[in-house]
């Protein structure tokens, strides 16, 4: 068990090592023409994501190694999660084909099964659901579905999971209904107050001189679609706002801050992660409503690396703050008996409501 | 029995597995392992990221996208397709780089306050050629690859038969559940709901859809998992197989050796020696 | 092969009332038992805890003992259960695998998961197949066929398990007409070759024609039971939720109206 973990360590100091030896420095000089020398390819982002895999590689190649089989990672895929999977996977392709294709906004909303799954089974199963969506997206569903970018971004969707899986465990996304005044103020303080500074942010970046001053989001003059997108965002935004805050104050349900601080820590790694690839293998460009957000900071001269960070720090954010707000709803829309059999399930449920579950001559399955 | 390997003596019963169960496909591209297929164009789409310009991609999209197709007789239904897969970030992407290429200074084109430079021109060229090298290579192993017969093989190799599972049922989850919204969305729309005209009142229309949708699959998984479980589908070790595509050492060395040559290709781009 | 439940009890996860309570059943082999019930009266429950899905898939909390041919089953995980006592649902599609193109691999798919050698998988197959008389549907996409195929499909998944048991809870409750006709008949088919079935229905027309014993459950406990015709028959059937089968209520007519219920048969 500590070899496994110990295993798993050296393997992701190496590949981080490596990684940072082998392309890593802090230039954002960028050179659009020449792949290794652009920023993205320097991102320790990029490198520590993919030392991440290597690491559970590593992990599991030790279990197996060790026992001939992969308990730890398999307890997580009861077959009540292999059945939600495929679902969920649904769910991202379907969701994000639509808000990619039809409605030309700067999100995606196409991680709303890989992070239900994360929070009800696990990282392990969380990541692949990631992992599955956006392979399946690319490779094997038929037009008007498939995506072409997606694949390049597995590990992006795999990351995220992962995070969500973390999440769940952590019992983030339990309810904690009826919570006294005080508490709910310092969380709506919070909530608003993150989401308040993303929305400064991209209002921000529209407006004024950015990124070291080296980047301006100039919203004058260019096409009024922008500002149309913008007012989008700002719609969105406004109903996570309000959304969560109705949950605050009538359900008075603290859980929404922890919502909003989930969704914001793991919409900036995925900034930080797609970013370099999305800039390397794409040019910043997947045929999505984000595609507007980059050229406006390209117009306001910003490179290929800062364009797409930008982007994606804009975006990500707003989106998985947005993400975490449905699972969270999806849960509370769920049985609580049905919730409680996924293998993280007991860590999703309000620990104070009272179990009825004595014991005497009542027994459970044995197996 | 061409092209399908028996795993073990022929059928007692005088009726075997039903020809249409892994029947083979029309070409001999087709019966290629459909691991070799998606080595294929993993390799051609990272491949023409790594290689980058102009020259590169275009050489692999003839070489490893346009011959192939043509030989397994879809090249018509492979532009069609790649076309419809790629035309929206194909144009985004040309758009994007052509007018918002910083620092490019030969002005080929003024618009109001953006510009068209020879830079972006070129830049947006090679990019282009980018995307039709990996859509291509993408459509082609989809056109010449029933899902299914992926999955199999990689079961057959020692991939847990539940991960098989999630790929095979999602492939037909997608539909099933596009199915549903259709249904919601014209019951939806009989009572009046828009799900047309502007982005706003698409936003809103797209609301009371997903809603049932989502939650509707959720609310199945628990018979799902009975149905499942009543079948022995939480038994551990090896499920049995009906068939598995054939695979020879020819083309397990063409995997290794394509692998190969990639890995060769990013070390010589990353130490320079060929840039 | 006799599956006997005794003083069975049954709780869900999170649940004040016990779903079940004291239940005692023998399925003996070649007898078809019906179950009949309001809703919620624990028809479904009964099936669930009879082929082992409660508590072992389900979760929730059991008392009691289930034997199968005297062996207490207690500890045997369900996948050692699900090759002698086979679960069919209400819902045909959602008993789908989602993970087959045709018929022949849907049924299959059972057997596959047991590992058990390729010629017995297929020789299973085919021989379900033709049990249920859909030999033909074997190449068809089982996505595509209406809601009784699609059952009879699911039906034949569970018989290419070979189980001494067939548990079935409401096989026609989400069935129209015709497709209620289809599995009627098969399982009336399977009843006269021998089958040892239990059966839940609202319908009770179907459990009239298959049925050879009788229990009907009211809030979670055994209230009438015995030789099927006879429960059938009772006047208390209606005070529990549970309509008469139309034969019985056209000779209750007749005799009502003062026709000798004899020469109705001629």
């Amino acid at each position: 068990m500590v070899i496994r973990w110990i295993v798993a360590l050296v393997a992701f100091l190496i590949v981080v090592f490596v990684g940072i030896a082998g392309f890593g420095n802090f230039e954002t000089g960028v050179d659009p023409d020449n792949f290794f020398d652009a920023e993205g390819a320097n991102s320790f982002a990029l490198i520590g994501a993919i030392a991440l895999v290597v690491a559970f590689v590593a992990y599991a190649a030790t279990e197996y190694a060790q026992t001939r089989a992969f308990t730890s990672i398999s307890s997580q895929f009861d077959t009540r999660t292999i059945v939600l999977m495929p679902i969920a996977i649904a769910i991202n392709i379907i969701l994000g084909a639509t808000v990619a294709n039809a409605l030309k906004i700067p999100v995606y909303l196409d991680s709303i099964g890989t992070i239900l799954v994360g929070a009800l089974a696990g990282p392990i199963p969380g990541a692949l659901t990631g992992l599955l969506s956006n392979l399946l997206w690319t490779y094997v569903l038929p037009p008007p579905f498939q995506n072409g970018p997606a694949a390049a971004f597995a590990i992006v969707a795999a990351i995220i999971g992962l995070l969500a899986g973390f999440v769940g465990r952590m019992g983030w996304l339990r309810p904690r209904p009826n919570r006294p005044i005080g508490q709910l103020g310092v969380g709506a303080v919070l909530s608003v107050g993150v989401i308040g500074a993303m929305a400064w942010l991209a209002y921000l970046g529209w407006t004024s001189p950015a990124f070291s001053g080296e980047v301006n989001f100039n919203v004058e003059g260019s096409d009024a679609i922008f500002t149309v997108l913008g007012w989008l965002v700002m719609l969105l935004v406004a109903g996570t706002i309000v959304g969560l805050l109705a949950v605050l104050f009538i359900r008075r349900d603290l859980t929404a801050a922890y919502v909003v601080v989930a969704g914001l820590g793991t919409g900036i790694i995925a900034a930080l992660i797609s970013a370099p690839i999305s800039a390397n293998v794409f040019s910043g460009v997947t045929g999505g409503g984000t595609d507007f957000l980059v050229a406006a900071l390209r117009q306001a001269g910003a490179d290929i690396g800062a364009a797409t960070l930008g982007q994606g720090l804009i975006s990500d954010p707003i989106d998985k703050i947005t993400t975490f707000f449905v699972v969270y709803l999806i849960l509370s829309a769920m049985a609580r008996r049905t919730k409680a059999r996924f293998p993280q399930g007991e860590r999703l449920i309000d620990a104070n409501e009272p179990s009825a579950d004595e014991e005497g001559e009542w027994r459970g399955a044995s197996a | 029995m061409a092209g399908r390997e028996r795993l073990t003596n022929p059928p007692l019963m005088n009726r075997g597995v039903p020809k249409i169960v892994g029947r083979p496909g029309p070409t001999a591209y087709h019966r290629l392992n459909p691991l070799t297929k998606a080595t294929l164009a993993t390799i051609t789409a990272v491949a023409a990221v790594v290689l980058g310009g102009l020259v590169g991609p275009v050489v692999l999209v003839l070489v490893a996208v346009i011959g192939p197709a043509t030989v397994a007789g879809v090249l018509l239904r492979l532009i069609r397709t790649a076309l419809l897969l790629s035309l929206p970030i194909a144009i985004s992407a040309f758009l994007v780089n052509l007018f918002f290429f910083p620092g490019g200074e030969q002005v080929l084109l003024r618009i109001g306050p953006i510009t068209a430079t020879a830079e972006g021109l070129a830049f947006a060229l090679e990019i282009l050629a980018r995307i039709v090298a990996i859509s291509g290579a993408v459509t082609l192993f989809y056109l010449t690859t029933p899902p299914a017969d992926l999955v199999v093989d990689l079961e057959r190799r020692g991939v847990s038969p539940r991960i098989g599972f999630v790929a095979n049922a999602s492939v037909q989850t997608v539909p099933a559940m596009v199915e549903r919204a259709m249904q919601i969305t014209a019951a939806q729309r009989a009572r009046g709901l828009d799900t047309e005209g502007s982005l706003w009142r698409r936003v809103r229309g797209i609301v009371p859809i997903v809603g049932p949708v989502i939650l509707g699959s959720i609310a199945e998984v628990e018979e799902r998992t009975m149905a499942l479980e009543a079948r022995g589908f939480a038994r551990p070790g090896r499920r049995t197989l009906l068939w598995s595509p054939p695979d020879s050492v020819f083309q397990s060395a063409l995997r290794w050796g394509l692998l190969v040559a990639l890995l060769a290709l990013i070390v010589a781009r990353v130490t320079g020696v060929w840039a | 092969m006799t599956l006997t439940l005794q003083a069975v009890g049954y709780r869900y996860a999170g649940a004040d009332q016990p779903s079940l309570l004291e239940i005692d059943l023998e399925l003996r082999d070649g007898e078809v038992v019906g179950v009949a019930g309001a809703s919620e009266a624990g028809k479904t429950t009964l099936c669930l805890v009879a082929s082992g899905l409660a508590p072992r898939t389900v979760g929730g909390r059991i008392r009691g003992t289930i034997l199968l041919d005297g062996e207490n089953v207690d500890a045997w995980p369900m996948h050692r259960l699900s090759g002698r006592i086979a679960m069919g649902f209400q819902n045909p599609s959602t008993q789908l695998s989602q993970v087959t193109g045709t018929v022949f691999e849907e049924v299959a798919f059972g057997p596959m998961n047991f590992g058990l050698p390729h010629d017995d998988v297929v020789a299973r197959t085919w021989q379900a197949l033709h049990t249920l008389r859909i030999d033909d549907l074997a190449e068809r996409n089982p996505q595509r066929l209406s809601g009784g195929q699609q059952q009879l499909v699911a039906m034949a998944g569970l018989l290419a398990l070979r189980p001494s048991h067939l548990v079935l809870d409401e096989p026609t409750a989400q069935l129209d007409p015709a497709g209620t006709r289809l599995v009627a008949d098969a399982i009336a088919a399977l009843a006269a070759d021998g089958a040892s079935i239990l059966v839940a229905e609202q319908k009770t027309d179907l459990l009239a024609e298959v049925a050879i014993r009788m229990v009907v459950l009211a809030e979670g406990r055994v209230v009438l039971q015995g030789p099927a015709a006879d429960v059938l028959d009772d006047a208390r059937l209606i005070e529990l939720g549970v309509s008469a089968p139309s034969a019985v209520r056209l000779r209750r007519a007749a005799e009502a109206a003062g026709i000798d219920p004899e020469r109705l048969r001629d």
